[in-house]
This record gives structure tokens, sequence and C-alpha cells, in this order.
């Protein structure tokens, strides 16, 4: 069976840079730096769920089929966020 | 050390509908990927309602967020990173066939999942304490109630599903500790490992972004 | 045209394990569809009961048949038991499951027991809409606008949203079975590009079910969670933005619609090639096209919202898009018309189905571009226009798709013919009493009947009264087929493995079909469609 093993020693470096990760996100919110919060914020969720997928839900040696529903996804949440934000911002548009 | 499948079960081995157990395996991984795709949109809908409101309200929904507790809030997240960790190690177990390992790797990320919920139980009770809970007394001194107390309708509306995705998740965990104990897992079928361990990892990304977007926004304002 | 045999083989899905409890236990997949064509047809009469109260409300202009209020009930709990207990499931549960293992060579759906919990999950469902319908009724539209839903009904809306909301976890799981069906368990030589177009359609359709019904789960949850512990989410008496409701709601429920239409799409793109006797014109295209539908038709969400309140930049940008999304369906048209086109015409009922489903998917397709048109849009919206628009989609196009499917198959379900003659005067009295039902509407839109009111100005008499004239023809054109199809099964004449000789892996097998469908692996070496080879096997004319 061509099923992904990944060795604990990976499982092990991943647990450990996840808890450094959420360290560091958490000082990092302390800071003051405007919208900067939020992109800092996002982005190191972002990394730490990239982590997640890629090794403890073996994405990086699963076939390309699972990546293809993963991409799917995201791509779907982001038309859907996108979609409706864009009405919101754009209410000041056009107004008299 | 390794067990090929146990007996009294062969025939979960291979399934009727599958010619090989290939086939099987990607067919049963696909399909839980698929399902969490569905899941991605379950959630990103609440992601989408809690973005139009901050997005309204930046600076009551941040001012709302110091009543949380980044203590508790960031011991949970090291917590359900650890039953992660411990999940990983299962289907680990699982796949090289020590069934005794995979039985308590299953049962640490069991009652890793417990303290999860323990701990969130207090939170919840603690707010309710301090009359942040909505529609129970809700209480606020910042300029803005409304927008406030919306915070913490997302709070608990997103949290709670989020638990009962974690309750859901331990009730399949124990399901395949029991399995695991009447040896119907082995090294050469441990398929509902392997998916039941998406499943619990995908519930700990969600919380990952919880994170981010409860308990951090209001930290800089201290 | 149609061969007739010797009577059906024993020993197939039907006959091989008998008793109530292995009809009720089943995993097979096609057993699990004919649950689905049990449930669905019972909840399709109850849904036309509330249009019959409807259309003799109606007959008059004071409406003295039913109160104002009840009224607003039978429109609700008539959409509501239409789109999600009816339409959302036929094509996909009933027809999807029967032939997508049978189309693609395989024994089973991949997951068969999650199979028969979607049909669980469905009826649970169901009888909690019905409870909530029984008990007292919603009257808040299928469409569940706050506040209404939320804030100011006093009726079952919570109860009925519940309802939805555990069916749809039916179709989630449908979907997810479907996609992983169609990846991994094609026989061998069945690439991608010599699938029936029925499986392209379905696996688009199944990328709907999976990424649009979890938005309304969380959406109806919002609505139940709202009107239980009165917080205010969607309330803008408590900040909440109602207009953030019909974004989520519509963000599933366009998509919807294309769940609702797509596996029809993908029916007649099996019925036009088997009754001309040619391969489908641009496969390819087709096969695109059904894709194209299911992305594109996530774009457009707002063209429900032009008069709503949402910007008028957002307003642009979806009608651009819906132009756009009319575009893959058009080609479909096109494509089916010029497979007809010098093909070898056989006017048996499911061609008479597909016929009549170009046309007047066509007519309801166009007046969606009307609808597009944010101008025209102003003036047309929550009229009877929109209204007839989407019946002549979802009736004259998905209903008489699911008919003709259903007669076309008929066969490879039960083993048996179904009278042609019966079934074509049926039909046809589908057809009129269609257009006679739905087309005034148009009319009375235009001229401005607003929806979704029990009473209207006397002037709109005539074309109300010609709406339910027709809408009983149509009644009796539905009935028709209940009791025909039914003494079909017991007493149509034996039928063979494939009294169409039509290609397609599903007429390689018995009729009715063994449990596991086929006796050995079939090996696929043709393309899809291919009556040129078929013509050297059987020596046709």
């Amino acid at each position: 069976m061509n099923e992904p093993i990944i060795s604990v020693k990976t499982y092990a470096i991943t647990y450990v840079s996840l808890l450094l990760l959420t360290l560091a996100t958490t000082l990092l919110a302390y800071l003051d730096v405007g919208p900067l919060n939020t992109v800092l914020a996002i982005g190191i969720a972002v990394v730490k769920a990239t982590l997640i997928a890629a090794v403890f839900m073996h994405v990086m040696r699963e076939m390309m089929l699972v990546r293809l529903v993963i991409a799917g996804a995201i791509m779907w949440f982001v038309i859907l966020i996108s979609l409706t934000l864009s009405d919101y911002f754009t209410r000041a548009w056009f107004t008299t | 050390m390794s067990e090929t499948i146990a007996t009294g079960k062969p025939e979960l081995a291979l399934r009727e509908q599958f010619y090989t157990t290939e086939q099987q395996r990607e067919a049963t991984t696909l399909g839980m990927w698929v399902f969490l795709a569905s899941e991605v949109m379950f959630f990103g809908g609440l992601f989408l309602a809690y973005t139009v409101y901050r997005s309204g309200h930046a600076i009551a929904f941040d001012q709302a967020s110091r009543d949380m507790s980044v203590i508790l809030g960031g011991m949970n997240t090291a917590v359900l990173i650890t039953s992660s960790f411990t999940m990983a190690l299962a289907v680990h177990a699982a796949q090289r066939g020590h069934t005794r390992a995979l039985g308590w790797f299953l049962l640490a990320t069991i009652l890793i999942g417990l303290v999860f919920l323990g701990i969130k139980f207090t939170e919840y009770l603690q707010h309710y304490w301090e009359h942040k809970a909505p529609g129970l007394d809700f209480q606020t001194n910042l300029t803005d109630p409304g927008a406030v107390e919306m915070f913490f309708v997302f709070y608990f509306l997103m949290t709670m599903l989020h638990a009962v995705h974690m309750i859901i998740g331990i009730g399949l965990l124990t399901v395949l500790l029991l399995r695991t104990g009447l040896l119907t897992l082995g090294r050469d079928y441990h398929s509902p490992v392997v998916i039941t361990g998406l499943y619990w990892h995908f519930v700990d990304i969600v919380w990952v972004f919880l994170f981010a977007i409860f308990y951090l926004p209001g930290l800089h304002l201290r | 045209m149609l061969q007739t045999v010797e009577a059906p083989v024993s020993h197939n899905y039907l006959n091989e394990h008998q008793g109530i409890r292995s009809w009720l236990l089943t995993t097979d997949h096609k057993r699990v569809g004919l649950l689905f064509v049990a449930s669905i047809t019972g909840f399709f009469f109850i849904g036309s009961i509330f249009a019959l109260i409807m259309r003799l409300q109606l007959l008059s202009p004071d409406g003295l048949l039913v109160s104002a209020e009840t009224y607003n009930k039978m429109f609700s709990m008539h959409g509501i038991t239409m789109v999600w207990f009816f339409l959302i499931p036929s094509i996909p549960n009933t027809l999807g499951n029967f032939l997508i293992p049978m189309m693609i060579g395989a024994k089973d759906v991949a997951f068969p027991r999650l199979n028969l919990l979607s049909w669980y999950l469905f009826m649970l469902g169901g009888i909690v809409a019905l409870f909530a319908m029984l008990r007292g009724g919603v009257d808040s539209g299928w469409t569940f606008y706050t506040p209404l839903s939320t804030t100011y009904s006093t009726t079952y809306v919570t109860a009925a949203a519940l309802g939805v909301f555990i069916s749809g976890f039916g179709s989630i799981i449908t979907g997810m079975n479907f996609i992983t069906t169609i990846h991994r368990m094609r026989a061998p030589g069945l690439t991608w590009f010599r699938l029936p177009i029925f499986i392209w359609s379905m696996y688009a359709t199944s990328l709907i079910l999976v990424l649009a019904t979890p938005i309304l789960a969380i959406t109806l949850l919002m609505i139940a969670v709202e009107r239980v512990a009165q917080i205010g989410i969607f309330d803008p008496a408590l900040g909440g933005d109602p207009i953030l409701f019909q974004h989520m709601f519509w963000f599933y429920s366009h998509p919807a619609v294309y769940i609702m239409v797509l596996p029809g799409m993908g029916v007649i793109s099996e019925l036009v090639p088997a009754f001309s006797r040619k391969p489908l014109f641009g496969y390819k295209a087709v096969a695109f096209a059904s894709l194209g539908i299911a992305v594109v038709g996530f774009l457009v969400w707002g063209h429900h919202m032009f008069v709503a309140g949402q910007s008028l930049y957002s307003g642009l940008v979806f009608s651009f898009l819906s132009y756009l999304v009319a575009i893959p369906s058009a080609i479909k048209v096109f494509n089916w018309t010029a497979t007809l086109y010098k093909g070898s015409i056989a006017w048996d009922t499911p061609l008479i189905y597909a016929v009549g489903f170009i046309g007047l998917f066509t007519i309801g397709g166009m007046t969606g571009l009307f609808l597009a048109a944010i101008g025209l849009d102003v003036h047309v919206t929550d009229t009877y226009f929109v209204i007839a628009h989407f019946h002549y989609i979802m009736v004259g196009g998905t209903v008489l798709a699911y008919l003709g499917g259903l007669h076309y198959w008929w066969p490879k379900i039960t083993g048996r013919l179904y009278p042609e003659g019966l079934a074509k005067i049926s039909a046809l009295t589908i057809f009129l009493g269609f257009n006679l039902t739905f087309f005034p509407q148009f009319v009375l839109g235009y001229l401005g009947m607003p929806r979704r009111y029990a009473a209207y100005p006397p002037e709109f008499q005539i074309l109300n009264v010609f709406s339910t004239a027709g809408a009983s023809i149509l009644g009796v054109g539905y009935i028709l087929p209940l009791v025909y199809l039914t003494w079909a099964w017991k007493y149509g004449k034996p039928a063979g493995a494939n009294p169409w000789r039509a290609t397609g892996l599903e007429w390689k097998t018995p009729s009715p079909p063994p449990v596991h469908n086929f006796e050995e692996v079939p090996v696929v070496t043709n393309r899809a469609y291919d009556y040129e080879a078929m013509k050297e096997e059987l020596h046709l004319v």
C-alpha cells in the first residue's frame, strides 16, 4: 500500500513549531501596528493550519486529487467572503 | 510486533463495493476530504458573518475582545495542538500495526480533548458571571454595546459549534478505542483511524482561526 | 423501436432479498434510489396540494377561499416542500443513485451505508418539516427572509428550518458519495471523456451539493438561534443586518437551482442521443459546460437582491456574471439541437419529454436573462414574471426531465415496459397543462401582478382563471404516470436488457439488474454514444 507514512520525528518538530507559532502570534498581538495586527494574526494562523494539514494530515504526501479538493474548498470560501464583502465595501460608492 | 487483520472481521479489510484495498483507501481518504471541504463552507459562513460585522465595527470588536482570557485561550490552543500530535502518533501506530501504542495514543487524545472542553466550559461560566453571555443579562460599559454583544454572539456561536464538533470527535475516538481493544483494527485495516484523524486535525485547524479572531484582537489595546 | 423478450431473470436486486427489513436496511444503491422515488413522489403530491389551494384562491380577485394569513402559509409550504423535499433530491437521489454505479461499471457507490443514511436524514428532515406544516404552518416564504422569519412571524419557522437543516446533511453526504464514486470506481478503460454526460452533470451537481448546502445549513441555524435565544444576528434593531441574511441565503439558493436543473440536463443528454441514434454533438463542450454552470453559478447570487439594498456596484457585477452563466446552458441547448439534426428520430415518450424540456427550458432561460438586466428586474421583480420564469425551469425543465428519465430507465429499473400510448397522452397533457398554467403568469407579471398576494385587481382575473385551468390539466397529467407506471411494474411487457438499443453500460446488464450490477467487470474501449460501433454489432438499419 502506498499510504503516506510520516516519521515521528517530523511530527514532533511540527508539534513544537506549532507551539512556538502560537506563542509568537500571542506576543505579536500585544504590539499596536494598526491593520497589520489582523494580517499577522490571520497570517500566522494560516501558517499553523498549513503545517497541520501538510504534516499531521499527510497532505505533503497525499494524492494530487486531495490537494485539489483543499484548493477548491479554500477558493470557494474566498469567493464567499470577497463577493459578499464587495457589496459592503462599495455601499458608499455611487451615492448622490 | 505488527498484527495483521484481527480475528472476527476479516471482511472489513476489503468492502464488497471495492476491488482492491488501494482503491478502498483512496476512496475513503478522498471521501473524508470532500466532507471536510463541506465543513470549510459550514464554518466559513460564520467566519463570513463575523467578518462583515467586524469590518463595520472594528473598534468595538477589538474592545470586546479585551474581555477574553488570552491565558485560557492560549492554554486551550496548546492543549488542542497537543491532541493533534497524539492523534498523529495514533495514526502512525496504526500504520505500523502497533495496536497497544494505538490504544494509548487514542486514549491520550480523548483525555486531552476532554481537558479542552473542560477549560472551554470554565470560560463560558466565567463569561456568564461577568454578564458577557448574549441574551442572558448581557452588560457592557463600552460605547457600542450592540456591536460588543454581537462579538460575543459570534464567540459563543462559533466556539459552541466547534465544541459540538469536538464532542463528536471524542465520540468517534472512543469507538475507535473500543475497536482497537476488540482487535478489529490493525496494520492491514486502519482507515477509520486515518479518517478520524483527518477530522480531528480539521477541528484543530478551525480552533487555530477562532483563537486568532477572538482572543488576539484586544491585546494591542492593553 | 422497442424490443420485447421473455419474463425478467430471477435473482435480481428486487427479489434477491425480500421483506420490509431488506428494504429499510438496504445498502444497494438501486433500492436506495427506489426508496427516494417513493418519498419524493409523496412530497410532490403534498406540495401540489398547497399549490392547488393557491390556484383555487386566485380564481377570484378578492380571494375568499382562504384568509391572507393562510395564503401566506400556502405559498411558503409549497415552496419549502417542492424545493427541498422534491426538486433538490429528485433526479440526483433517484436516477443518480440508481444509474451512477451502473453507468461507470461499478458494483455500488463508494459508501453504500452512507447512502442509506442520506435517505434517513432526508426522511427525518421531511417529517420534521411536515410536522411544522401540520401543526400550524410556516408563513415566512421558502426564502425565510429576516426579520419576518426571526422576529415577527408567529408560525413554526424554527421547526421548518430544522427540517430543512437535517435533510441538508443528506444532500451533502450524497454529493460526497457521488464525487468519490465517480473519481475512484470507474471500470477499466472508462476515462473521463468516455463517460456518459449524465455522469458529468451529476459530478457537477455534486460539487454544488458539497460546497453550497453547508451555507444553507449555517444560515438556517442562525435563524433558529435568533428566534429561540432572542439574540439579534440579522435584526436591525439590535445592530444586525437583514441583507447579510439574504447574501448567505442566496449564496446557497442560487447554486441550488443548478442542483435542480443540471441533473435534468444530464438526463436530456442521454435521451437525445438515444432517440436520434447518433452521438451527442460536441461532447467535450457539453461536459465542460456542466462544470462551467456549476462554477459560475456560485458567482451570481446577488441577482436575487437587486432591489434589496445591496450596492449598485455589486448589482452591476452580479448582473454581468448572470449573463455569463447563461452561456454554458445555451451551449447545451445548441448541442442537443445539433444532435437531433439529421438523426434517426424515434418519437417515443422519453423524447417527447426531452424536446419539451429543450423548448421550455429555453423560454425559462431566456426570461432569466430579462431578469438579469437590472433595469428590467426593477420592474418585474416580486411579480408573477419571476414565478413564471422559475417554473418554466423547474417544472418545464426539471420535472419533464425527471419524467422523461423515469420512462426511459423504467424498463431497466423494473424489467418491464410502460404502456407507450398512455404515456404519450400523459406527456402531451402535461405539456399543454404546464403552458396554460404558466405562460399567462409572464403576462400577469409584466402587467404588474405581485407575487405572494392573496388577492389582486379585477383586471387580472381572466389570466388567473387560465392559469388555474392549466393547473388542473397539469394535475391530471401528473396522476396518469403515477397510475400506469405502478401498473407496468407488475403487468408491463418484459423489457429485456436493452429495449431501446441504446449505448451505455447500464444497458449491458439484465433488466432488472442483479444485485451487484454486472456479472463480470466491464472493460470499456468505446467512446460515449458510439452508435457507429453499435450499428456494426447489431446490423441496424
